[in-house]
């Protein structure tokens, strides 16, 4: 039992640091339980169907997630940030109903047989993650992704192509939905559709704000409090999306300049915030 | 094939309504109101409740209209009046939050079942023929009410000083506060009419189908978001089209028998208008300047 925490913990840091790369660039995705059904199904049938090792299927399904985000984010990155809230939340629903309806993918019903995944797989992923978005705060990229948030026109002038740099973010976001999601199924065993509602990828947003996007131990201890504590807290979890909602309202309106005004420590310092 | 179109066009009208809604908040503020589909969905709650204490049936639209119209003042002073600026997506998510508040209170309180709507028998079965086809008296209720609704919408911006005022603000907040329109006071009229028509759209949902259900924010509500990306952000017009399009769409996939695909008509097109009319349909809206932004 006490293993399953800490599984579905670690596939929620994965998820929630998902979504952070994606939130780099100032863009929200509402669409990461899809990306975790389109890598845990695409995992699923190859080594169900097919017989591929798990080790060659999750790379595989991390490739195919992070195809379909470049293909549907196209369209929504090359204009405002706004309509990639609207694109995601469509390809969630998308996902979803193509999931139920084709007999391929085992409808309603789901797709069973998977396992193999072991608790430290999950453990080894996330240092893996982990370990890169380490290296990518340190990086220049990272003041590129810092550049496009904060003013994409500053950075269209000095020459950052906006749209490659927002799809790269966004399909590494995808990527590592699609390795959460053949994780999760090769772990469960047996997955449906309505395992990746459109509530999942709420939720998982959600982890996120509440942990804090100043850096990436945010999303981890969002997604590992918001996890864990409910398991341990009966009303709680009862109360489940009310005390979420509350908290999240709670904390915009103490943080009323916006959440995206991060890692900006020395203009604070110098004292022109908000500026 | 009449018959289907005609249920495309009143389930098309609902949505529109809904629409409605996120285009004049998107229009005059700039952001997503996710709330909205949650107190879409409470309007069939609230009329539950008229319906519940007074008796006459009908008397629950008005109700679900001003309880629609009061939860987006709230939604506004929660969500949107701190966040100033460019601050969108801090914005989008408070309402989110707003929304996923609404509906687990709601389901706490009406449980998580469909709730049967207590209105007379006659409204959603009985009905007459009009040129051999079938119309039930509750599909003229929404039709009829969905219309007027638009008109009166139509008149009050084109029309009033106070509908001055909203297309002033949706064409500059800046230029319209210096020129002393109350910017403030604005976006609440906004908020309060576009929730106002959220909640009717929900209580017309609910007496079509019978009964209130706390889901419908999420699978129909949401839909709207993305007939008012088909129609043109901040476009009235196009919400309207967007709309009954959509409705239509979705009523022939039925006819072709492949309605199970119906649920997706109306993301694949907005995914296609993306593409092709990025400022969508009509693109009539005043945030088609900034669209490459």
């Amino acid at each position: 039992m006490i293993q399953d925490y800490f599984f579905f913990t670690g596939v929620n840091v994965l998820l929630a640091w998902s979504v952070y790369i994606v939130l780099l660039t100032g863009n929200l995705s509402f669409a990461q339980g899809a990306f975790m059904a389109i890598g845990c199904y695409a995992a699923g049938i190859m080594t169900t169907r097919y017989g591929v090792p798990l080790a060659l299927a999750v790379p595989a399904s991390m490739t195919i997630s992070a195809a379909v985000a470049v293909l549907v984010g196209f369209p929504a990155l090359r204009v405002r940030g706004i309509y990639l809230i609207l694109v995601t939340v469509g390809l969630t629903f998308c996902v979803r109903i193509g999931l139920e309806n084709f007999a391929y993918t085992g409808g309603v019903e789901g797709l069973k047989g998977m396992a193999g995944t072991k608790l430290w797989h999950v453990g080894a992923a996330m240092l893996v993650v982990g370990a890169l978005l380490f290296l990518l705060s340190r990086s220049p990229l990272q003041r590129i992704l810092d550049a496009v948030r904060e003013d994409d026109r500053v950075a269209a002038s000095l020459g950052i192509n906006l749209t490659y740099v927002k799809l790269l973010a966004f399909g590494a976001g995808a990527a590592i939905a699609g390795m959460a999601g053949a994780l999760y199924g090769h772990y469960l065993i047996f997955v449906r559709p309505d395992n990746f509602d459109i509530l999942v990828s709420i939720f998982v947003v959600l982890y996120v704000i509440l942990g804090g996007v100043n850096n990436m131990w945010g999303p981890l201890v969002g997604a590992t409090v918001m996890t864990l504590l409910p398991e341990f807290i009966r009303a709680l979890q009862e109360w489940r999306p009310t005390v979420f909602g509350l908290a999240i309202i709670v904390m915009l309106l103490l943080r009323p300049e916006g959440l995206l005004k991060f890692r900006m420590a020395s203009a604070r310092w110098s004292g022109n915030a908000g500026s | 094939m009449t018959a289907q179109i005609l249920n495309g066009l009143i389930v098309g009208s609902m949505y529109a309504l809904i629409a409605i809604g996120f285009t004049l908040v998107l229009g005059v503020l700039d952001r997503l109101n996710f709330a909205h589909t949650e107190v879409f969905m409470f309007g069939a709650f609230a009329g539950l409740v008229a319906v519940d204490a007074g008796g006459i049936w009908w008397l629950a639209l008005p109700f679900a209209f001003v309880v629609g119209g009061v939860f987006g003042i709230a939604v506004e002073f929660i969500s949107f009046r701190r966040f100033e600026g460019d601050a969108r997506i801090t914005a989008a998510l408070s309402s989110l939050a707003v929304g996923l508040v609404i509906v687990d209170v709601t389901q706490k309180v009406w449980g998580t079942e469909p709730v049967g709507m207590p209105i007379p028998g006659w409204v959603t079965t009985a009905g007459f023929e009009l040129f051999g086809m079938r119309v039930v008296y509750v599909q003229l209720l929404i039709l009829g009410v969905t219309l007027a609704l638009m008109a009166a919408l139509h008149a009050l911006v084109s029309r009033t000083r106070m509908g001055r005022n909203i297309r002033a603000v949706a064409d500059s907040p800046d230029a319209a506060s210096l020129l002393g329109v109350d910017v403030r006071r604005v976006t609440q009229h906004v908020f309060f009419v576009s929730s106002a028509l959220a909640g009717v759209a929900g209580l017309l949902l609910a007496f079509r189908t019978g009964f209130a259900n706390t889901d419908v924010g999420l699978t129909f509500g949401l839909k709207a978001i993305a007939i008012m990306a088909i129609g043109g952000m901040g476009d009235l017009r196009g919400a309207v089209v967007g709309g009954l399009l959509i409705g239509v769409l979705e009523a022939l996939t039925f006819q072709f028998g492949i309605g199970k695909l119906g649920e997706l008509v109306v993301w694949i097109t907005m995914i296609l208008v993306l593409f092709v009319r990025p400022e969508g349909l009509f693109g009539g809206g005043v945030h088609v300047k900034d669209v490459r932004a």
